[in-house]
């Protein structure tokens, strides 16, 4: 079972006056009331209680939908995003904004256990030494304009790791639908980590 | 108007975000998706920061999606969403339980808690579109499986329990006495509760999400204490006991305590040396306990009671409890003589 913080600790002492502090500190949070002391619910009580709870669902009193339930999607922002680490700091930025992960690079593109997150304007903030960055408008990150051929030469020539952005926040940038032949995040000139 | 609205959503994440912050080893993230094009752009601001975005709202209208992510293990958890657009009624989905962790809210299998629901901006004209006169609510549920932490968990694999519809403006909270998480043991579900609001598809756009909040369900403890026996004669020293404690809540503190007399909820006895745990942990935790050594704490002789106890933000729950004979005394029968 993955510990997601390491804050439980064995109490060695004989006195009862650490658990009393604890039942302050904890009751405190959860009411002002004092705890009840109870034995732990059995499956047979909360199965009675889930029948009646189940046909007093509060949900009934609303009109019946009348609607299809929308697709369901998979919601998980690491799936949606590439990483990038380096230094024992990362980020995440939308995936398709990064537009060249240079091959000598392609691990800063995985996240190492232990790496401290945080948002991309403090991570670009020291990283800057091999990140740079590509203003792109709407249109272009939508795929409805090519990027500029500026832009295009920039990424062929660039040794750092290119990410588009949009007034300085990481876009994603959409394979473009009108021109074929205009650059794109997937073209043979750049490296993508978001290419699956 | 669309930038009024706008401001306004990021006033309120970034309020969110003031609140998540508050709890180390969480880093949150805005998103703004596009739904029109599926474009997506980082919006974050910071803890207590408000700004307005840059990016404007597509002709399908923009979801505003605040995340937090957790570093060991890298794991993301959808904590609000907001959609802005044009006729897209505003909505807002809360949870509410008795515990108070944050950013990710959590309850356990036995406990209640309410939904609060807020619903603006529908319309209710003849002439208006059906679509733009209700929007639907969603209750999901999602078992984590057996001993399962919800880390990298596929949402498109919950079950939808119940919907509705609302069809005016205004708040309402659902209350329910227990999570509805399907297991062949009720005490030991674990996973969580999803309710989504969703509109309706119009001409420009599809049908989106525009508020959704979810709670975690984690199971309730057990344990045992074994090495010793109902109504034992203990004649000596103390048996070693081991404790075995399974699920405890993240956020508790159990230790087993000893007082005189039979069994009785509600005494406070004396802590038994090397019995309290600690937990603060964002999913449950199982140990195993020695205990030994502790006979100080039992300063007389007759029958004794042994709790373990584990208190949570719900109150004090009674696992396992054994009662026991103490009788150390020695009696020493002698006869003095003497040849006279």
């Amino acid at each position: 079972m993955p510990k997601q913080h390491r804050g439980s600790k064995v109490v060695r002492q004989a006195f009862a006056w650490p658990v009393a502090v604890q039942c302050a500190w904890l009751a405190g949070l959860a009411a002002a009331a004092p705890p009840v002391m109870k034995d732990a619910a059995t499956h047979e009580q909360l199965a009675l209680q889930l029948r009646k709870c189940q046909q007093e669902d509060p949900m009934h009193r609303l009109p019946p939908s009348r609607a299809e339930p929308p697709p369901k999607q998979a919601q998980d922002l690491i799936s949606q995003s590439d990483v990038l680490c380096f230094g024992g700091i990362a980020t995440l930025v939308p995936k398709h904004a990064v537009l060249l992960l240079p091959k000598a690079m392609a691990n800063r593109s995985e996240f190492t256990a232990g790496s401290t997150l945080m948002g991309w304007a403090e991570f670009y903030a020291k990283n800057r030494g091999w990140i740079t960055t590509v203003e792109v408008t709407n249109e272009q990150a939508a795929g409805t304009q090519p990027l500029d051929a500026e832009v295009s030469l920039r990424l062929k020539g660039s040794i750092c790791v290119v990410v588009a952005t949009y007034q300085g926040g990481p876009i994603s940038v959409l394979s473009p639908k009108a021109s074929p032949s205009a650059p794109t995040p997937s073209d043979p000139i750049q490296s993508n980590p978001s290419k699956h | 108007m669309k930038i009024y609205i706008l401001r306004l959503v990021l006033v309120l994440i970034a309020a969110a975000t003031l609140a998540s912050a508050q709890t180390p080893g969480y880093t949150n993230f805005i998103r703004q998706l596009q739904t029109s094009t599926g474009v997506q752009r980082d919006a974050s601001v910071a803890a207590s920061g408000v700004q307005w975005s840059p990016l404007p709202v597509g002709s399908g209208g923009s979801r505003f999606e605040l995340w937090t992510v957790t570093n060991q293990p890298l794991a993301s958890y959808l904590l609000d969403t907001k959609y802005v657009g044009a006729f897209i009624p505003v909505a807002g989905v809360t949870i509410h339980s008795e515990d108070p962790y944050g950013p990710v809210l959590r309850t356990r299998a036995d406990r209640p808690f309410s939904v609060h629901i807020s619903v603006s901006g529908l319309l209710n004209a003849i002439t208006d579109p059906a679509p733009t006169k209700y929007v639907n609510v969603l209750r999901y549920v999602q078992s984590y499986g057996t001993n399962g932490t919800g880390v990298n968990l596929d949402n498109s694999h919950a079950t939808l329990l119940t919907q509705a519809s609302i069809t005016q403006d205004g708040s309402q909270t659902l209350s329910y006495a227990l999570t509805s998480i399907p297991g062949t043991n009720l005490r030991k579900v674990r996973g969580e509760e999803r309710f989504s609001l969703f509109s309706q598809a119009q001409r420009q756009t599809s049908v989106a999400q525009i508020a959704s909040s979810h709670i975690q369900i984690w199971p309730v403890a057990d344990g045992v204490l074994s090495g010793l026996s109902q109504g034992q004669l203990i004649r000596l020293a103390m048996p070693q006991v081991t404790v075995t404690l399974n699920d405890l809540y993240p956020s508790s503190t159990t230790y087993v305590q000893v007082y005189h007399g039979n069994p009785q909820l509600g005494v406070t006895g004396k802590t038994v040396p090397g019995s309290t745990l600690v937990l603060n942990e964002s999913v449950p935790q199982s140990r195993v306990l020695t205990l030994k050594g502790y006979d100080a704490v039992l300063d007389s002789e007759g029958l004794w009671t042994m709790e373990l106890l584990t208190l949570t933000p719900f109150g004090i729950d009674r696992l396992a409890y054994v009662s026991f004979n103490l009788n150390r005394m020695i009696k020493i029968n002698s006869n003095l003589t003497t040849i006279e």
